[in-house]
């Protein structure tokens, strides 16, 4: 069974064939390449990893992205982003980006319907109605980092479109306003009670096939350093319900790679599910995504 | 005040569960209707501000002190169309733990699975659960499975989807209608598949140990507990 990253950042400097939006987080003068990361994952004995578009919405944005996907394609797979303003008519958008087949699915925050959880839920009126219709139609891969407000929906669309693949990042913890901001390190930290109380809203879709959840970005939502023993509670309530086929461990890189660095981030399946047998854990490290993403054998 | 019968007394133990038709009718239900929609609209804004901080759940809306908001909720403490059957099965010494005035919002899941709340190491731990309007089925009712409480009966299994569950059965119910159960059984809320809320609330009970609830906890409403019968149902004061 591969070993798979199946959530991570790369991006080059900022340059003409390599455009990207800039911020504190992402200067104009930093790259974490494909290559510094095929380096990390060879030296832990990672095989694969899902690559998800960083640095800007529009297709241009994502051209280091396909570079990387085409230079490496048994090794990566891609998630892409929709310009919020293409949501109305997304579908050009996403079939250009994944018309070679390696970007596989998209990542949205929001799903669009009524902040109030009392009001009737038609999920056509929710604005991402048509990338999931769209992602139904096209069997993309749907990649969910939530924001709190939106999580009561959730179930509605996974109603609707059962069939699609739907992976929730960082443990499935839905954000809420006001509670973002950035570390020490210039890393995202969100300040969340865990269980997060979101968790009425999503636990319950473990009733769905389709659904996965990422074990990754622990250091953003954790009071405690690595191994972040304060989230154990958590990872063994998503293991009981969702179960290790439907769980995928992640790394985040490369915002951990300094603190608490990749290597142990290899390690954090073992420190907070320690009683998974083999099987559970070749599932969580990479058979859950080799199967639900469709990722080739590496040696193709 | 109602008690059980010899029959409903049975059925309580085998089964841990007892439904209870018509427990709170005409103008006590009149009034505890209109009181539960004037607190929950007093208390939403609070209440959808904190669902997009992320610190409410959403996939319930609780109205937050509910006892210290309006008398009808304390009266419903030891309404006599149950309290009797729960005083009589904790052998006459009970306490309140918590009052939950909740709303259901309409989701196709559950925001909750099968579970019971509590191990047998505890207290025998009860609950009542008052139908404030009609909840069909379908409606986010109350699912139990009988027998699911004696301490022999071992865990239920994990299913998907809920009404997978084996042996379970459904309450629905009319508005004042109650079920009683014993929370060391297997329970949830079936999902809401309508178009309507389900309002409901569901009072915690115990039977008593000692410390179990501080002196303090209900000390805002102690002025309206003048009875020794309530200041004990309420732990006001040392035992």
């Amino acid at each position: 069974m591969p070993i798979i990253d199946s959530h991570l950042h790369v991006f080059e400097k900022l340059s003409d064939e390599f455009p990207r939006e800039v911020n504190d987080q992402c200067p104009a003068d930093r790259a974490e390449t494909a290559e510094k990361l095929l380096e990390v994952m060879a030296a832990n004995g990672v095989d694969q990893a899902i690559l998800t578009q960083i640095g800007g919405t529009q297709l241009t944005h994502h051209r280091y992205l396909q570079y990387c996907l085409k230079t490496y394609p048994n090794r990566f797979r891609g998630i892409g982003l929709i310009p919020r303003d293409e949501w109305d008519a997304p579908e050009d958008h996403m079939d250009r980006l994944a018309e070679n087949g390696d970007i596989i699915g998209f990542r949205i925050n929001e799903i669009g319907g009524s902040a109030d959880p009392l009001s009737q839920m038609d999920v056509r009126t929710f604005t991402s109605y048509r990338i999931w219709k769209h992602a139904a139609k096209k069997n993309y891969v749907m990649w969910l980092y939530i924001r709190a407000k939106d999580a009561h929906q959730v179930a509605f669309m996974v109603r609707a479109f059962p069939e699609i693949r739907a992976v929730f990042n960082h443990l499935m913890i839905c954000p809420g306003e006001g509670m973002f901001s950035w570390d020490g390190e210039g890393r995202p930290h969100i300040n969340t009670p865990v269980p997060p109380m979101t968790r009425y809203s999503m636990l319950g879709l473990h009733e769905y096939p389709n659904i996965c959840v990422h074990l990754s970005g622990q250091y953003a939502f954790s009071q405690e350093a690595w191994p972040y023993r304060d989230l154990e509670s958590w990872h063994k309530t998503l293991l009981a319900k969702f179960g290790a086929d439907k769980l995928m461990w992640a790394t985040d890189f490369p915002w951990i790679l300094e603190d608490p660095g990749y290597d142990k981030l290899v390690q954090v399946i073992d420190e907070l599910l320690p009683d998974l047998n083999a099987q559970q854990k070749a599932e969580i490290m990479g058979g859950t995504a080799k199967r639900v993403l469709g990722f080739p054998d590496v040696a193709d | 005040m109602r008690r059980p019968t010899d029959a409903e007394r049975q059925e309580w133990e085998d089964n841990g569960v007892l439904f209870l038709e018509n427990a709170i009718v005409g103008e006590d239900l009149a009034r505890l209707q209109t009181t539960f929609d004037r607190c929950a609209a007093e208390a939403r804004r609070e209440w959808l501000e904190g669902i997009a901080k992320g610190t409410r759940p959403a996939a319930h809306f609780d109205i937050p002190r509910p006892l210290e908001k309006d008398d009808v909720f304390i009266d419903l403490i030891d309404h006599p169309g149950w309290y009797g059957f729960l005083m009589d099965f904790a052998d006459e010494d009970l306490i309140l733990l918590a009052p939950q005035v909740r709303t259901l919002p309409v989701s196709p899941i559950s925001y909750v699975g099968w579970h019971p709340d509590v191990p047998h190491t505890t207290p025998l731990h009860m609950k009542a659960q008052i139908y404030i309007e009609d909840v069909p089925a379908d409606g986010g009712a109350f699912g139990y499975v009988p027998g699911s409480h004696k301490p022999d009966a071992g865990a239920c299994p994990v299913v998907r989807p809920l009404d997978s569950m084996p042996g379970h059965k459904v309450y629905p119910g009319k508005a004042g209608d109650v079920v009683l159960f014993n929370s060391y059984g297997w329970h949830t809320s079936m999902v809401n598949r309508t178009l309507k809320p389900r309002k409901s609330i569901i009072l915690i009970y115990e039977k008593w140990s000692k410390d179990r609830i501080s002196t303090k906890h209900f000390a805002a409403i102690a002025h309206k507990c003048t009875t020794p019968d309530r200041r004990r149902l309420f732990s006001l004061d040392e035992r």
